[in-house]
């Protein structure tokens, strides 16, 4: 068993540099925020170090006054019994990021979601097709909070 | 032979809408791409338009076969936010009620499961037994598929004095018809041949695509909210997690029939422990600043809630994983060098629910 201080100091010590923020939430919650172009690394040693099994969920998050759109992905450790959320950011004007998908193939459809919903880039996804908005849909993705709905 | 491209679907090869895109080469499909979207609401958009507690009934018709699992997550996700404890009563009452909310989405599914071998008396004995535990939720909330019962801070009303007895002997009476339902399917040569081998998902390959519940079980891996992080008072009931090692159409099955048998189990035993008291307490209007992500063992698998708040009354974000979206990933896996005779039968193996999946 690992504990969830121990992720956050093994996460600390590993990638001094990619790692902003890293916090124990409260008991088997683990908030990570980490620089764009070492998530994948930090997947990957998630998997093969941390014992995480699988992503649980991964979504969009666009916080007020900020230039960026947060992309927020959250892993389960079945041995460990924690859940560690994973925040990255992608710069508005060109949301992109490395997908995660060939290193957790369970994030494979919720990448495609968050595509779709947010317009947010996952280059490296094995298909980003339209999977719940209509084909013909040309407006903005609707999650995003400039998309508002009439009242 | 040239490979044909037919369209299973989208209306209603189960239950809602949903399309599978099957490339066929003769009988064998090589190749199957599940196509959804047609009943998405866009749930998630939505409640961030409503108040905490208006978003209750928005989020139930994520799966409305499995109300009480599904308000339950949200309503705790809700609470652990604002800091909010329900009384004991009003858990006693959330577990009775989930409970028995996943025999009737079990039941539902075992209906269809049933006539898919071809079995058209297993259609009509599950929907009529399922009657039986409509009657107990209409009872205690006043309607029959979408209850709105589970409040922020505790339930709507308090238990009906009548209800104990009335739902223990629906309890005898199911427990019986459980033993006739293995008799009748799970026994019979046709079951058998239908779904033995059929769709065999190895522990590791259902760990990678990150299925959910019953079908991640059925795989043998022990995974269970109510064990792993237990919620409202699952953590003083005895009860067993059904898990199967082969991973085929009818392990996935068995875990299902399993699970009745243990819901029952766990009713029983909060029946016998529910304490007296009041049964909700005030809950502010809003939340504070911060950051939740709460999860409930639905009847399809685990539910997920992650809400952001941003100190208003409304949901900054709200995200649902729901458990037949994360079931989807199996769809290709297993649909592939099968008949088309098998599709069927691995299709409702996995349980899924295009509501749930488009959310």
């Amino acid at each position: 068993m690992t504990s969830e201080t121990e992720i956050v100091e093994n996460l600390n010590s590993k990638f001094k540099e990619a790692i902003v923020d890293a916090n124990v939430q409260r008991k088997a919650r683990v908030i990570i925020t980490a620089k764009k172009d070492k998530v994948l690394d930090i997947a990957s040693h998630l998997k093969k170090e941390l014992n995480f099994d699988f992503v649980v969920s991964v979504c969009g998050l666009e916080m007020p006054q900020e230039d960026a759109f947060t992309v927020v992905y959250h892993f389960w450790s079945i041995s460990n019994k924690i859940l560690l959320t994973l925040k990255t950011k992608v710069p508005k004007e060109s949301p992109e990021m490395l997908s995660l998908t060939p290193i957790f193939e369970s994030a494979n459809w919720h990448e495609r979601e968050t595509h779709e919903m947010w317009g947010i880039k996952f280059s490296n996804h094995p298909d980003l097709s339209r999977l719940l908005l209509p084909e013909d849909w040309s407006e903005k993705p609707p999650q995003r909070k400039d998309f508002t709905l009439p009242r | 032979m040239a490979v044909l491209r037919i369209s299973w679907g989208p209306q209603h090869p189960a239950s809602g809408q949903m399309r599978i895109i099957l490339d066929v080469d003769g009988d064998i499909v090589v190749n199957a791409i599940p196509s959804v979207g047609y009943t998405h609401r866009s749930i998630e958009k939505l409640a961030e338009y409503r108040r905490y507690f208006q978003i209750v009934p928005l989020v139930e018709r994520i799966c409305n076969l499995d109300s009480f699992n599904v308000t339950l997550g949200y309503v705790q996700a809700v609470e652990e936010l604002m800091g909010i404890v329900p009384p004991e009563r009003a858990q006693f009452i959330r577990v009775i009620m989930s409970e028995l909310n996943r025999i009737t989405s079990h039941l539902y599914w075992l209906a269809l499961f049933g006539i898919m071998p071809g079995q058209p008396t297993m259609l009509m004995w599950p929907i009529a037994d399922r009657e039986l535990f409509l009657d107990l939720a209409e009872m205690v909330t006043g309607s029959r598929v979408t209850y709105s019962y589970f409040i922020i801070g505790g339930v709507r009303a308090d238990l009906p004095s009548d209800f104990p007895n009335r739902a223990l002997k629906t309890l005898d009476y199911f427990e019986k018809r459980l033993k006739v339902y293995d008799k009748m399917l799970y026994r019979s040569k046709l079951y058998e041949m239908r779904n033995r081998g059929v769709g065999i998902m190895k522990k590791a390959d259902a760990i990678n695509l990150g299925v959910v519940g019953p079908n991640l079980r059925g795989s043998g891996v022990k995974v269970d909210t109510r064990k792993d992080e237990p919620y409202q008072v699952y953590d003083r009931f005895e009860f067993e997690v059904p898990t199967e090692e082969v991973g085929d159409a009818e392990a996935r099955a068995k875990v299902r029939f399993h699970e009745m048998e243990q819901s029952i189990n766990i009713v029983r035993q909060a029946l016998g422990m529910l304490p007296e008291g009041p049964f909700q307490v005030k809950a502010p209007f809003r939340a504070p600043p911060g950051e939740v992500y709460k999860k409930v063992e639905a009847a399809r698998g685990e539910l997920g809630f992650y809400i952001v708040s941003d100190g208003t009354d409304k949901p900054y974000r709200l995200k649902i994983s729901s458990p037949s979206f994360r079931n989807l990933a199996a769809f290709p896996f297993l649909m592939k060098d099968v008949t088309m005779a098998d599709i069927p039968v691995i299709y409702f193996s996995l349980d899924p629910f295009p509501l749930d999946i488009d959310r």
